[in-house]
């Protein structure tokens, strides 16, 4: 069986008036099925435009991206769309909901573009992912009437309403205090418990002992790759190229 | 994205930014508005000559004295003695002249004891109410024995009647017109207004007897109907008349003759050139109008995409495509044209029925009309507005990066 994403000599660079920075200088990684991976690094280490071209809102210069066993380089912007719509979410340290959208219509957002729901279906789905996190009755709340943690947890609900193979955090607890931030790592948690691949893009150690693998990202190239101690998970297969 | 989702969140981005969508879409509400209040009246002034011109008839003609001024104004003198009786002697013997009746205006008022009436009193030859396809609605009209031996009888207009008589039959009664007094035979059915003059209000008396108590040796205006072709007639009735006025006029000046002829069909004439120019007048005012509210929904959506950077961000991260993105955006604008199209065509209506109420006051043939063509066009102008002057803020936030628009502050 193929890994979930498989990268061999990544690179990025940027072009900003034919001055190239490079940012990506050739990343080796697989990551599996049910794996609950953190990606480490210092600000400008390149972890963030890791997780960009892995869930496909951004493109290698070179070297190739596997996603479940096909090559993603020939593929157009529609193609990475219907990825993102169908394949992978995101929860952002910002939230980004919509401030003057209920909860409910928050978490529909993403079925407007998955095209394997039907219409009827959808607010089925998206209380189910509600309840998941525990908001059922926040449902009719505008987002901007919640608290931080809460609109997190809304932001979680909106990456599993469309029950994608792949979820990638970034840095979800960065605007929270302690006690919002490690309700909301118990959720991803769970979701991992229950079979979500997570990917956790963060700078906090703390945050990252949640997960089961830590990669550390130094200058665009893997410094390390290790287990967690604290939560290995058994069968993970853990490959450092 | 289905079609109706886009529809949806199209309507519901409106519905958030309630205030800012009803002043973007003010400057289509106040466009489709006036192209709907225009059209609305100026079908509604149509439809009140046209039905004023067909009941006169193809075939008739009126000759004013007077003359057609620089332009194409005309300036009739009622008082002005240019066409005497012995021009309508002549002219009566034209073979292309079928009837042909003289009008001499009387000083009033008319008045029945202490009750006074403001109409004009009009002294006709009988073949007047054949040439205006008039007839009684009470008792007779005036007859050619009347006027031959100059009886003393008056014939009212309906207004005239009600003024003086009230519900009570007029019938044989006496009034009194000047220092003189005159046996009421009849009511003439009801015209409503002629030309925007109340045709109901006057009192008819006989040609003889109004040239007898004025004086008068000429007419204040005569009524005729051609036998057959109007253009022959007209030209007949105009060589004549500068024949006998001793009038050089080879170039045909209209200027020049101290007459003016006027038919129903010269009024068809005008009233389509001035349908022509009402209708390029509203194309002007509606395409104006539509260009700078289309500017200013451009203007709008180019600030919505900015301010909804992040969120064309967020969309594009949950899976939207640049299509999707676009077609949002070029919907939102559509929206806000279509319904400020809407709300205009409703304000409008609405403006159009009030005047249509205050008109019918003093114009009572004056009826409520919709012109269907150009409530569609108006309409499906402001949608193309919407597209036009959408498209360009649409395509700008469908070329949005989106780790770009994720991290836009």
């Amino acid at each position: 069986m193929p890994s979930l994403i498989s990268l061999s000599g990544l690179h990025k660079s940027y072009f900003n008036d034919e001055v190239e920075t490079a940012v990506l200088h050739g990343i080796d990684l697989e990551i599996d099925t049910g794996e609950f991976i953190a990606i480490m690094g210092p600000s400008g280490s390149g972890k963030s435009t890791l997780m960009h071209i892995l869930g496909f809102l951004d493109r290698p210069t070179a070297g190739t991206y596997t996603f479940l066993g096909e090559n993603t380089a020939g593929k157009n912007d529609d193609d990475l769309a219907a990825i993102r719509a169908t394949k992978v979410s995101f929860v952002f340290q910002a939230f980004h909901l919509l401030p003057r959208a209920t909860v409910l219509e928050n978490v529909l957002l993403p079925l407007l573009y998955h095209p394997g729901i039907a219409s009827i279906d959808r607010e089925k789905y998206a209380r189910k992912a509600i309840a998941s996190v525990g908001l059922s009755d926040r449902a009719g709340f505008l987002s901007s009437q919640l608290s931080g943690g809460q609109k997190q947890r809304v932001a979680i609900a909106r990456a599993l309403v469309t029950e994608p193979a792949l979820i990638f955090a970034d840095e979800p607890t960065g605007n929270l205090d302690s006690a919002s931030g490690l309700q909301v790592m118990e959720v991803l948690e769970k979701l991992n418990a229950a079979g979500h691949t997570i990917i956790l893009v963060t700078h906090e150690r703390t945050t990252a002992e949640f997960a089961d693998r830590i990669v550390h990202i130094k200058d665009g190239l893997i410094e390390s790759d290790t287990s967690s101690h604290k939560r290995r998970k058994a069968g993970a297969d853990v490959k450092l190229k | 994205m289905k079609y109706s989702d886009i529809l949806t969140s199209a309507f519901t981005a409106l519905r958030r930014n309630i205030g800012r969508s009803t002043l973007t879409m003010l400057g289509i509400v106040i466009g489709v508005g006036s192209v709907v209040l225009m059209s609305s009246v100026g079908a509604s002034m149509e439809k009140v000559i046209l039905s004023q011109i067909s009941s006169l008839g193809s075939k008739s003609m009126v000759i004013f004295p007077g003359s057609n001024q620089e332009g194409g104004a005309s300036q009739v003198f009622a008082g002005h003695d240019s066409l005497t009786f012995e021009d309508i002697e002549h002219l009566e013997k034209l073979t292309t002249i079928d009837t042909i009746a003289p009008i001499v205006f009387m000083p009033g008022p008319a008045k029945r004891g202490r009750e006074e009436s403001s109409a004009q009193i009009m002294g006709v030859h009988p073949n007047f109410f054949h040439n205006q396809k008039m007839s009684a609605a009470q008792g007779r009209l005036l007859d050619a024995h009347d006027n031959d031996r100059a009886a003393r009888f008056a014939l009212l207009g309906p207004d005239v009647k009600e003024e003086l008589f009230g519900q009570s039959d007029p019938l044989g009664k006496e009034i009194t017109v000047g220092d003189r007094s005159y046996t009421v035979v009849g009511v003439t059915k009801a015209l409503g207004s002629q030309f925007f003059q109340n045709a109901d209000d006057r009192v008819y008396i006989s040609l003889s007897v109004a040239r007898q108590v004025t004086g008068q040796k000429y007419a204040s205006y005569i009524t005729m109907l051609a036998t057959d072709s109007f253009d022959v007639a007209f030209a007949h009735v105009e060589g004549l008349l500068r024949y006998r006025h001793k009038i050089e006029n080879p170039k045909n000046d209209p200027e020049k003759d101290d007459f003016i002829v006027r038919s129903s069909e010269q009024a068809n004439a005008i009233l389509s050139s001035v349908s022509l120019g009402l209708t390029l007048f509203i194309t002007t005012v509606a395409g104006i109008s539509l260009l700078v509210g289309g500017i200013g929904i451009m203007n709008i959506m180019l600030v919505t995409v900015t301010e909804r950077t992040r969120e064309i961000g967020l969309r594009k991260a949950l899976g939207a495509r640049p299509r999707d993105i676009l077609l949002q955006f070029l919907a939102e604008s559509v929206a806000l044209t279509v319904t400020g199209g809407m709300i205009g065509l409703i304000f409008g209506l609405g403006l159009a029925w009030i005047i249509a109420q205050i008109i019918q006051g003093f114009l009572s043939t004056y009826l409520f009309a919709i012109s269907f063509p150009s409530m569609i066009a108006a309409v499906l102008m402001a949608a193309l507005t919407g597209v036009i002057f959408g498209i360009s803020p649409a395509r700008k936030a469908s070329s949005l990066d989106p780790v770009e628009s994720l991290r836009y502050e």
